[in-house]
């Protein structure tokens, strides 16, 4: 083990401090990048990090900061920056004699201890972010980031750094891209450090908890804080760490907030007063501790002689369970967690036809819903047979992190939707599962193992599930110590008690309480944690639901730490609520009050208790029409259809909808009451007498009623008048105009293959040829990217040449679209309507 | 009037007015409206309730950050304007001449960046999942809170020169008129945008988070009679939808 790594947690090292201003003082120009000065002021570099050595620092940072391919585009230059930042902090410390002997036990220093011993130094190789956000809130992909972040930590450790340094990150997917990169590249330590604001939030949203579990779940060796802020402020950011952080903590604070003279950035709080702050930084137990911005030598030496005599105190095993996503962290084991079910194609006909058509939209909606409904982690199952299940679940995890704050419960039996899941998860998500058959545990625990995470371990084995509480119980503590076998901590297993249903063996549910009690108690593992499919325990009786929330609450007295089941079912909330108050686990009842503030007054079955508000309030300043009654003659029905479309009110026309349907045939209803809504609302549109939000509700309550005819016509699906390609082009990345032009046209009964935004001319060009796509809509905001436009264009025109091309978007004009060879330019979504019309109407 | 006054509210004065919002400040408000493509109309209550609650969520959600520096002003050439010191890498040469028009006559400009933040992106992210209404709206209020809070700066940049007895032109961004776009580079370089308020820039040119807002504000010492601000300068003229009056 290399010395760095023994004294590392061990001992209390001493980072170097700011680099930046030491340069701009000997010279460096504004806008001039820094580690171009490897090359050209070798000589100002090495008296930086001498004069850090001098100070007393055990740890030098080579100046590669801003080193990476995205800043430097030449890679033999780039590859030269970062060769030689590492070669003259090894000359730094040779002439200073503080090379390091190759077996330097832990502890060891020369001489004296105070800062000017020749304590050995290490070389950590400093990673910087990239300038760029990652997708998908910018447009650079997370395994771009890894590859830009591996290459420059290739040269580093071959150049011979000690350890390797990822600081001021302020997104948490560029600190796992980074992170992934070090673990991948190179066998040196790993020490992450992110910036925090005065609020303790990442600019992405990271939270200490989220950050702090996803890089211990990465295995870092040592993470912490630097930047941003001064060691005053940071002091409570820096107390939670030492809370929850189970590796060795690294301060590297401001030199207090900068302020803005005559041009140029002044840190205010000088070396002694820097280190008075710092020993109350060291009282919170913390094993590495340095400077940034605005701090120099005569900080670090200041600190050095502050914190150094003081005992030292190791981190210490935390055993708190996270499980986070990019901006929140859920604990385990304080009270019961809801883990929403319905991401789940078992048993559910609509949502298997979402996953054959990769209808995305429809799986994220039913996570907002959950999310709304109090979810506090979503399950994903995507396993169908006939889809391509790993490249399912990478997107949709992909999407689903990308709109909500939950962490999501990665729920398959494929080893590689598992992989491709974990390595692009944005936070440490929760595994289901793995079970105690050696097959399992080798397919699943190395992975979880590699990435992090909350591993569910299912209480059965080669055996099948066992009868009696003990002997599940015995089957939980293989897993247990297998985990530990494979580097999964105690902590980050949770045990899945199996509720099997009472229906077949009534003592079935006895048994699962018992094996939660055992667990609980921590027979199994010392994590005591426990997971539950609710639902399981009813299978085959009536009224399942009630069965579901009797158990729901026994259960949770055993102390079951996570439940799967449905938010949406009104008793299982009830249930929930009920007994959070119950097990004193809502303080002074709140929640539950609050949730029955909310509850409709009668309290018969069926009421939903929920906070969030009604989906759609009803448009046009009067009070909504009444329904028509149910004596209603056709007439009435579809008069009251067509009036719900043009007021945009999408839960009646539903209602009227399904009235209807007994009157009329699906398609009837459409053409006598749907779309001369949808006609009148477009020309009204088109007039600039109704304007967007009008002309969206409309379409709303229009795809309303479609949605109850589809349902109604579920298996004798009618075909659609004409197949659309539409896409925001290359470089691009708006899309809410194509995706109101989309709405448009299903409302018109088109099929619309969305492609998305940023799409290259190759994919739609392919997709064209492909699917035989008649016509093709383009979008374009940018007249950097109308560019793109045309080559899509004219690719279209080589391998599809009977395709015509719809062009839109806030700068496209007719001449432009001419110019570039569309065939049709469509001012706004009803123009598209219009056009697509004409195009297919053609041909009927 | 004095062409520093970059404070318009969007209407041509014969327009009805389209009242206010519960929670908005008028002039956010009305720059919804006009990003909704509401030119004349006054949108009904269901709307404006809508508007209220997406600007609620808005508000909840985003995260302002602004950075901004001075810099010399000098005049290279016919159509050419370097901001920045001629010796300095802190500066660029830019050929424009709507800029230099904009710049006449300043010994400095200010080159500022403002964000509201990654969380108006996502909000309008998940509005797109249920519905393209709300994300509708969204898009259009925040691009109206960028704006009012890049005024809000630059009506405060104009009261800092005004005790030093100077006068500020229009904000004036890329992409405007002739202003390359391109430029974004530059500002972002300069301003360390990345490190200093999180906004970085797409391959193509793109502000993310999108919600973002850069601009040079020109500094002299006379004001100027008659300036060509925002939308007057901008090529877009007959086609732009949401062109202010």
């Amino acid at each position: 083990m290399s010395s760095f790594r023994a004294k590392l947690g061990s001992e209390l090292l001493i980072n170097d401090g700011g680099m930046g201003s030491l340069l701009q003082a000997r010279g460096l120009k504004g806008g001039e990048l820094p580690e171009r000065w490897n090359v050209s002021r070798p000589e100002d570099i090495i008296a930086v990090h001498t004069a850090y050595l001098e100070a007393g620092a055990d740890m030098l940072t080579t100046n590669t900061f801003g080193a990476n391919a995205l800043k430097y585009t030449d890679p033999a230059e780039l590859r030269e920056v970062v060769r030689r930042g590492v070669e003259l902090a090894a000359e730094a410390r040779k002439r200073a004699g503080r090379v390091p002997s190759p077996a330097e036990p832990a502890g060891a220093a020369s001489a004296s201890d105070d800062g000017s011993a020749r304590r050995p130094a290490y070389i950590g190789l400093d990673i910087g972010p990239t300038g760029k956000l990652l997708a998908p809130m910018g447009d650079l992909p997370f395994e771009r980031a890894v590859e830009l972040f591996s290459e420059v930590i290739r040269t580093g450790a071959e150049a011979g750094a000690d350890y390797v340094i990822i600081e001021t990150m302020s997104d948490s997917y560029e600190a796992k891209a980074a992170a992934l990169a070090a673990k991948e590249s190179c066998s040196l330590p790993v020490l992450v450090t992110v910036t925090f604001d005065s609020r303790g939030k990442l600019l992405t949203g990271g939270t200490v908890d989220s950050v702090t579990a996803m890089l211990e779940g990465l295995k870092v060796d040592a993470l912490g804080v630097n930047c941003g802020l001064g060691p005053v402020q940071l002091l409570p950011i820096v107390k939670r760490l030492t809370e929850i952080a189970s590796v060795p903590v690294v301060v590297n604070p401001n030199a207090g907030l900068p302020r803005y003279e005559n041009g140029a950035t002044v840190y205010d709080v000088g070396p002694e007063e820097f280190s008075q702050a710092m020993l109350d930084i060291a009282a919170l137990g913390v094993q590495v501790m340095g400077g940034c911005c605005g701090t120099t030598p005569d900080h670090i030496r200041a600190l050095a002689a502050a914190v150094r005599p003081l005992p030292f105190r190791p981190a210490g095993e935390k055993s708190i369970t996270l499980v986070t996503s990019f901006s929140r962290a859920v604990e385990l084991g304080k009270r019961t967690v809801i883990i929403g079910e319905r991401i789940n194609p078992t048993g559910k006909k609509a949502f298997k036809q979402a996953l054959r058509e990769g209808n995305i939209d429809y799986i994220l909606n039913e996570g907002l819903a959950q999310e709304n409904a109090g979810a506090d982690i979503l399950d994903v199952n995507v396993g169908l047979p006939e889809i391509d299940e790993p490249a399912m679940m990478a997107e949709v995890v992909s999407r689903l992190q990308a709109v909500t704050p939950l962490p999501l419960q990665i729920d398959t039996s494929d080893p590689e939707a598992l992989e491709r899941a974990l390595r692009l998860y944005n936070g440490k998500a929760m595994v289901n599962s793995v079970n105690g058959t050696a097959e399992s545990i080798e397919k699943v625990m190395p992975v979880v193992a590699k990435y992090g995470g909350v591993l569910v371990g299912l209480a059965l084995d080669e055996n099948g599930i066992p009868d009696s509480a003990e002997d599940r119980v015995a089957v939980a503590r293989r897993i247990y110590a297998a985990a530990e076998k494979y580097g999964i901590p105690a902590k980050d297993i949770v045990i899945d008690a199996l509720a099997l249903t009472v229906s077949s063996d009534g003592r079935s549910a006895l048994t699962t309480l018992e094996t939660l009690r055992k667990l609980h108690a921590g027979e199994a593992g010392s994590s005591g944690l426990s997971i539950l499919g609710v639902s399981n325990i009813s299978f085959g009786l009536p009224r399942r639901e009630l069965v579901n929330s009797a158990f729901l609450g026994m259960a949770m007295e055993c102390g079951l730490s996570a439940a799967i089941m449905n938010p949406l079912s009104p008793e299982m909330m009830n249930a929930y609520r009920s007994s959070l108050a119950l097990l004193s686990m809502d303080e002074n009842c709140m929640e539950y009050i609050a949730a029955c503030a909310n509850m409709p007054a009668a309290s018969s079955s069926g009421t939903a208790v929920s906070a969030s508000p009604a989906r759609t309030s009803p448009a046009g300043g009067s009070s909504a029409p009444a329904l028509p009654g149910p004596g209603s003659s056709p007439e009435e029905l579809a008069r009251a259809l067509a009036e719900s479309v043009k007021r945009g009110l999408a839960d009646q026309a539903a209602q009227i909808t399904e009235s209807a349907l007994s009157h009329f045939e699906p398609l009837d209803l459409i053409n006598a009451a749907l779309i001369p809504a949808l006609d009148e609302v477009g020309r009204g549109f088109e007039k600039g007498t109704v304007f967007l939000p009008q002309l969206l509700l409309s379409a709303d309550a229009a795809k309303a009623a479609f949605e109850k005819i589809k349902e109604s016509m579920a298996g004798s699906a009618s075909a659609p008048k004409g197949r659309i390609i539409l896409a925001t082009v290359k470089g691009d990345i708006h899309d809410i105009g194509k995706n109101i032009v989309k709405v448009m046209l299903e409302n018109y009964s088109y099929e619309v293959i969305d492609l998305g935004k940023d799409v290259p001319p190759e994919v739609i060009a392919d997709t064209a040829v492909r699917e035989n796509i008649r016509l093709v809509g383009l979008s374009a905001l940018m007249t950097t990217t109308v560019v793109s436009m045309e080559d899509t264009i004219k690719l279209l025109r080589k391998v599809k040449p009977d395709t015509l091309v719809v062009v839109g978007g806030a700068v496209m004009t007719e001449e432009y679209a001419a110019a570039i060879g569309a065939d049709y330019y469509a001012p706004d979504a009803m123009a598209t309507v219009r056009y697509a019309d004409s195009v297919f109407g053609a041909e009927i | 009037m004095s062409s520093t006054c970059t404070g318009t509210t969007g209407l041509s004065s014969d327009a009805p007015d389209p009242g206010t919002a519960p929670g908005i400040p008028v002039s956010v408000y009305r720059g919804i409206c006009r990003y909704l493509g509401y030119r004349n109309i006054v949108p009904d209550d269901a709307v404006r309730e809508r508007i209220s609650r997406n600007y609620r969520a808005l508000e909840d959600a985003s995260d302002r950050r602004s950075v901004f520096r001075a810099f010399p002003v000098s005049f290279p050439a016919e159509g050419a304007v370097r901001i920045g010191l001629s010796s300095s890498a802190d500066g660029f040469t830019v050929e424009s001449r709507d800029l230099c028009r904009n710049l006449k006559g300043c010994s400095e400009a200010v080159l500022l960046a403002v964000t509201i933040g990654p969380g108006p992106d996502m909000l309008v992210r998940r509005a797109g999942v249920s519905g393209m209404l709300d994300a509708a709206i969204l898009q259009a209020a925040g691009a109206a809170m960028a704006e009012e809070y890049c005024e809000e700066l630059n009506q405060s940049i104009i009261a800092d020169e005004r005790e030093k007895k100077r006068f500020c032109r229009p904000r004036f961004s890329p992409g405007y008129g002739d202003f390359p776009l391109l430029f974004q580079k530059d500002f972002s370089r300069i301003l360390n945008m990345p490190g200093a308020i999180g906004v970085s820039l797409t391959d193509n040119l793109l502000m993310v988070p999108s919600k973002s807002i850069t601009a040079v504000i020109g500094i002299a010492d006379t004001p100027l009679s008659c300036g060509v601000s925002g939308c007057d300068a901008c090529t877009a003229s007959g086609n732009c939808p949401y062109r202010k009056n």
